[in-house]
């Protein structure tokens, strides 16, 4: 072993033990419990084999969860995509305060989750909310409608509210990939006659291609994982229709008490999302250059 | 014929206008509903400048609630978590991208990969472990889970900004006999300072928004956080307004400080430092 070798370790190994503790643990029990039929937390159960991977594999809930965790990142990715580059695309132009603008846009994001639930629940309230009035005032609505309470409206209402959180973040890194974009290569391309939409798909879209890369790997992983925003608006509802593999999760141990069941979700998911960062890196990584 | 930039002004403009509308809005609109009276907030005509003024809803909050009881919670558990990442990050980012060892690249993507680790997953046994080692119910438990939430990003980011220094200035120090321990406290750390700071923010909002595992880990009223004790209100069948919305108000309001000082260095550690 070469002597960075060891030294590199030495520096990188207080971290790499902590997240692996905390980690690998978890899973270990986890996997364990998965196999045994437990209920209530801290009492012992039976050994069942695999037998709580084959119920799980045919119940309804899991499946619904699974397509309704399929949407919400497929939603999620769409309208984020599009919220963040519109910001971005925006503020990477000189205005009077773009400073300020640029700075303050990441509001929604460092604030508690809680509080952007607060926000939501109070502006899209069906008895006072304020875009159900202004709303009704433009004469797009005839009256109060209830954002959350058919189960696609709840669910669309849901992936807007967790995008208004997350875009602006994800804004501000694509500006860093427009930043890295050489400013010659735009003067040159409106020298050969481009305009601004053929600059944005041959010009912009494909310099940006490792930050996206990054962006699609993480911002698949960190929607799918959104529990709060969902859990403290809906609980899941109407009938399960917003109910993702996370909430499923949390239900099933701590509402329903069956902690064998949530464990064997738990592992399921994450050979599920483990399956797909491997295909993803593999497929997708851009090439070291440096 | 209309100019290319004509077309290029209106679709700015409008599109600024959208941003200004859906992004900054809300925020007015839950802090001038916290000065307004209870039947003015739930009341069905919109009043966009309140009619009421009212300091009701924060007197209620401030002398007769356990505000301050979460807030302190929130704040040692999220200075903690802070602290122990930035010592963790900066050696780990240092490690990362100065000694080029076997395995780093397995570990930079492991990293990532852990960012975004759904917590979710780790919940029930996380519990259970905590339960076992007698961690539920203590601050520690809060601390050692926001620390794993917060440091990958972290090194991301920090990596990102020891590619700013110049290594001749290493290099230099190290011709004239620094030890590593000298290099890194004297010269990294004091360069890289912007970055350590717009890290440590990244690292203080994951800890002191963090609401799945504070709601599940600590069941004593004398230890929840912020978050969990906001969404004690909302989850009550009929909602003080009021009261809810100056809490919400106020449990932002540390972020927010923290974030009119070293929010410049949030950003440019974003827009400078995250994608290389």
């Amino acid at each position: 072993m070469k002597k960075s070798n060891i030294e590199g370790w030495l520096f990188v190994s207080p971290l790499v033990i902590w997240i692996s503790l905390i980690i690998l643990v978890p899973i270990y029990i986890a996997f364990e419990l998965s196999l045994f039929n437990v209920k209530i937390i801290g009492t012992s159960g039976k050994f069942v084999g695999i037998d709580n991977y084959i119920k799980l594999l045919v119940k309804s809930n899991f499946l619904n969860a699974s397509l309704n965790s399929f949407y919400w990142v497929i939603g999620n990715a769409i309208c984020q995509t599009f919220f963040a580059f519109t910001i971005a695309l925006t503020i990477n132009y000189k205005f009077p305060g773009k400073k300020i603008m640029a700075n303050w846009i990441i509001l929604s994001f460092i604030i508690p989750t809680v509080v952007v639930v607060v926000i939501w629940k109070l502006m899209l309230s069906s008895s006072s909310g304020v875009i159900n009035s202004v709303l009704i005032d433009l004469g797009i609505l005839d009256e109060a409608t209830g954002f959350f309470s058919s189960p696609n409206k709840a669910f669309i209402s849901l992936v807007l509210i967790n995008s208004w959180r997350w875009s602006p973040f994800l804004a501000l890194i694509i500006l860093s990939g427009l930043n890295s974009i050489n400013r010659e290569m735009y003067d040159a391309s409106k020298v050969d006659g481009a305009n601004f939409i053929q600059q944005f798909f041959f010009i912009t879209f494909p310099n940006l291609k490792s930050v996206l890369f990054v962006l699609g790997l993480v911002g698949t992983l960190l929607s799918f994982n959104i529990f709060d925003i969902i859990w403290l608006i809906t609980k899941g509802g109407p009938s399960s229709a917003t109910t993702t593999l996370p909430l499923l999760i949390y239900e099933t141990a701590f509402t329903k008490f069956r902690i064998s069941q949530a464990a064997t979700l738990s592992i399921i998911t994450s050979f599920l999302l483990l399956l797909f960062s491997i295909i993803f890196i593999k497929s997708m990584a851009p090439k070291e250059d440096d | 014929m209309i100019k290319e930039d004509n077309i290029k002004l209106i679709f700015l403009s409008l599109s600024l206008i959208i941003i200004i509308l859906v992004f900054f809005f809300p925020f007015f609109w839950i802090i001038t509903s916290s000065f307004k009276s209870p039947e003015e907030i739930i009341s069905t005509s919109t009043t966009i400048i309140p009619r009421s003024l009212t300091l009701e809803h924060y007197n209620k909050i401030l002398f007769n609630s356990d505000f301050f009881i979460y807030l302190k919670n929130s704040l040692i558990v999220s200075f903690s978590s802070m602290i122990i990442s930035i010592i963790l990050s900066v050696s780990a980012a240092y490690g990362l991208h100065k000694l080029k060892f076997y395995g780093n690249k397995f570990v930079e993507y492991s990293l990532l990969v852990t960012y975004a680790f759904p917590g979710v997953i780790l919940l029930v046994p996380i519990y259970l472990l905590f339960a076992k080692v007698n961690l539920l119910n203590s601050y520690f438990a809060l601390i050692i889970v926001n620390v794993l939430f917060a440091t990958p990003f972290a090194v991301w980011m920090l990596k990102a900004f020891f590619k700013l220094i110049p290594s001749e200035i290493e290099e230099a120090a190290y011709i004239d006999g620094a030890s590593r321990y000298i290099v890194i406290s004297r010269i990294i750390v004091p360069l890289a300072a912007p970055g350590i700071a717009s890290v440590s923010i990244f690292c203080f909002i994951i800890s002191w928004t963090e609401y799945l595992f504070a709601s599940i880990l600590i069941s004593g009223d004398d230890l929840k956080t912020l978050p969990v004790g906001l969404a004690g209100i909302v989850g009550q069948y009929q909602i003080d307004w009021g009261f809810l919305l100056s809490g919400a108000v106020l449990a932002s309001l540390p972020v927010i400080v923290l974030f009119v000082f070293i929010g410049k260095y949030f950003i440019s550690g974003l827009t400078e430092g995250a994608v290389k």
